[in-house]
C-alpha cells in the first residue's frame, strides 16, 4: 500500500462494510459464544427481537421523532443565530473584539453542567431541551464561522476592492459566497454534536425520547433495548450526515473540499 | 495630457516587534500620460508592487500622494483596474460571472453586462469556457480571465503586477502579445510592473528603472520601436540595443539588493 493512493468506489464500500460485518460477528461471538454475562450486554439477536417490540409494541417510533424534533429544534435555533453573528464577528473587527471573548469563555461551559440550572429555569418541558442543545452548540459553532469568514482570502478582497466592490458588496459578494462551504461543513459538525447533547438531556428528566428509553431500558436490566437505542442514534446521525454531504457538495460545485 | 501623476509617493512600513522601520519606497514621483504604457522595471523586493499597490489605493503612501485625473486617489476603486501576480478569480464564480463581476457592482443592466462579458471572452480567446470554475482553468486561462475582469470594467487605467510572473515561458509570450494587441486596439492607458527585462521592452512605451530597495525611480527610458509589435521584435539589433542598456542598469541594482542582504 503506497500511501495517498486512492481506493476505487467499490473497494471502498467493500472495506467500509467489512469492518461493520466483522464487528458484529465479534459481538456475536463474544455474546452468543457465552465469554460475556448475558446480563451485561445482549446478543445482536436479542437486541433485534427487543428492537422490534420496542417499535412495535411499546410504540418507540414517537420517541424516535420526539428525540429528532428536539435535535433539529436545537439545531436551528443555534444556526439561525450563532451563522449571522459569527458572520459579523468575522467581517466586523470592532464587533469580533465585543464578543469573542465572552463567546470562548461560555463555549467551556459544559452544556450538561446547565441541565440542573435549566431544569430550575425552565421546568423538565422541551423548552429545556431545546436550551441544553442550543448552549451545546452555539458557542462553538459562533467561532467556527468567525473564524472561517475571517480567514477569506486577501487577495480575493483585494480584488474585489479594485472592481469597485464597497464594504457591502465585500461582505455580500466575497466574505458570505468564500465562506459558505465551510460553515456548511460547520453545521454537519455541529449538528452531530447536538445529537450527543440531546441525549444527555434526555437521561436526565424526560418523559420521552430516545434517551429517556436508554434510562427505563437501564432500570429494567434490558441491554437489548439500551443498544438498539443506541444503534437508532449511530443510523440517524449516519444519514443526517450523509444528507448534509450531498447537499453541500450540490449547493457548492465549485469547492474543492467538497468535491 | 499626464492622466496619473505619482508626487513624491513614498511608504515606510512599521518596525516588526521592536525592529527598525523598512523603507520599501523612496520619494518616488512619475508621470503617466494618457495612452501610455509605462513599464515598472526592478529587481525584486524593490518596492515595485508596493508602487502599484498605491496607485491601486490597496496601500497607502506614508509620504507624498497619488492624482488621477485632477483628483487625489483615497483608496481602491473601480476606475483603476487590476491584475495581480496570483490567481485572484473568484472560485465560487464561473469564467463568465467573474467577468461581469465589476459591472454587476456598478449595477449595469444584466443584458449589457452579458453582451460586454462576451465581447471580451470572445478578445481573450475563452469562447466555450464561459461556464467553467476558476480551479478548472489553466494558469494561462486564468489570468486571461483576470485581465478580460478588468477591462470589461472600462477603468481609466489599468494596472498589472506582474501578471504573467507564474507562467510558463510559452504562455507567458503568448500573453504579451495578447495584452499587447488589446493595447494597440484600445490604447487603455497601462501601468506594468515586471522583473523581465524582454517584457518590459516588448510591451512597453515607456521603461521606469527603479533602484533596489529602498526602491525609487533611477532612470526613464522611451522605448521608440513601431507599433504594432510582433514577436520578431525580440530578436532585431533595436531590441538587443535597448536590452544591452537595461541589463546593465539591473546588473547594477541587483548586485546592490545582495549586498545589502548580506550586510544584514
Amino acid at each position: 500500500m503506497r500511501p495517498l493512493v486512492p481506493v476505487t468506489t467499490a473497494a471502498r464500500i467493500l472495506l467500509g462494510v467489512a469492518f461493520f460485518v466483522l464487528f458484529l460477528a465479534a459481538w456475536a461471538l463474544a455474546t452468543l459464544g457465552g465469554y460475556v454475562n448475558r446480563t451485561f450486554l445482549a446478543d445482536p439477536l436479542t437486541m433485534a427481537v427487543a428492537g422490534w417490540r420496542l417499535l412495535v409494541v411499546y410504540g418507540f417510533a414517537r420517541d424516535i421523532a420526539v428525540t429528532i424534533w428536539r435535535v433539529v429544534g436545537g439545531f436551528v435555533l443555534a444556526a439561525v443565530i450563532g451563522v449571522p453573528l459569527g458572520i459579523a464577528m468575522g467581517a466586523w473587527k470592532p464587533v469580533e473584539a465585543f464578543f469573542e471573548p465572552f463567546v470562548s469563555f461560555a463555549r467551556y461551559l459544559p452544556a450538561s453542567g446547565f441541565i440542573p440550572l435549566l431544569i430550575l429555569w425552565a421546568g423538565i418541558g422541551e423548552t429545556q431541551k431545546l436550551l441544553v442543545i442550543f448552549i451545546g452548540s452555539f458557542f462553538q459553532l459562533v467561532l467556527m464561522v468567525a473564524v472561517t469568514v475571517g480567514s477569506t482570502r486577501r487577495d480575493l478582497v483585494e480584488a474585489a476592492y479594485t472592481l469597485g466592490a464597497r464594504s457591502g458588496g465585500i461582505v455580500r459578494r466575497v466574505l458570505l459566497p468564500s465562506s459558505a462551504p465551510t460553515i456548511a461543513e460547520s453545521l454537519r459538525l455541529v449538528l452531530g454534536w447536538a445529537w450527543t447533547y440531546v441525549i444527555v438531556a434526555e437521561l436526565i428528566g424526560a418523559s420521552s425520547g430516545i434517551g429517556h428509553m436508554i434510562t427505563d431500558s437501564q432500570a429494567l436490566l434490558d441491554t437489548g433495548q439500551i443498544i438498539f437505542g443506541i444503534v437508532v442514534i449511530g443510523v440517524i446521525g449516519l444519514a443526517s450526515d450523509y444528507l448534509f454531504k450531498t447537499l453541500n457538495q450540490r449547493l457548492f460545485p465549485w469547492s474543492l473540499a467538497t468535491a | 495630457m499626464a492622466r496619473l501623476i505619482l508626487e513624491g509617493v513614498s511608504r515606510t512600513f512599521p518596525g516588526v516587534r521592536g525592529g527598525p522601520p523598512t523603507r520599501a519606497l523612496e520619494p518616488t514621483s512619475l508621470s503617466v500620460a494618457d495612452n501610455d504604457f509605462i513599464c515598472l522595471l526592478g529587481p525584486s523586493g524593490c518596492g515595485k508592487s508596493t508602487l502599484l499597490r498605491i496607485v491601486a489605493g490597496l496601500d497607502a503612501p506614508t509620504t507624498g500622494r497619488v492624482v488621477l485625473d485632477g483628483a487625489a486617489v483615497g483608496g481602491p476603486g473601480a476606475d483603476r483596474g487590476m491584475v495581480f501576480q496570483s490567481y485572484t478569480l473568484f472560485p465560487w464564480l464561473t469564467v463568465e460571472q467573474n467577468i461581469r463581476f465589476g459591472l454587476r457592482e456598478k449595477g449595469v443592466p444584466a443584458a449589457a453586462q452579458a453582451r460586454i462579458a462576451a465581447d471580451y471572452v470572445a478578445r481573450v480567446g475563452l469562447e466555450g469556457f464561459e461556464r467553467h470554475y476558476p480551479r478548472m482553468l489553466s494558469g494561462g486561462m486564468q489570468q486571461r480571465t483576470a485581465l478580460a475582469r478588468a477591462l470589461a470594467n472600462d477603468p481609466k487605467i489599468l494596472l498589472l503586477d506582474e501578471p504573467f510572473g507564474a507562467l510558463d515561458n510559452q504562455t507567458r509570450a503568448l500573453m504579451q502579445e495578447l495584452l499587447l494587441g488589446i493595447w494597440e486596439t484600445d490604447r487603455k492607458t497601462v501601468l506594468f510592473v515586471t522583473h523581465d527585462i524582454d517584457e518590459a521592452i516588448f510591451m512597453a512605451n515607456r521603461v521606469a528603472v527603479m533602484t533596489a530597495r529602498p526602491g525609487r525611480i533611477k532612470r526613464e527610458l522611451t522605448i521608440d520601436l513601431p507599433h504594432p509589435r510582433h514577436y520578431t521584435l525580440k530578436t532585431s539589433p533595436a531590441f538587443s540595443a535597448y536590452k544591452a542598456q537595461l541589463t546593465e542598469e539591473i546588473r547594477v541594482e541587483s548586485i546592490r539588493a545582495l549586498e545589502m542582504t548580506r550586510a544584514l
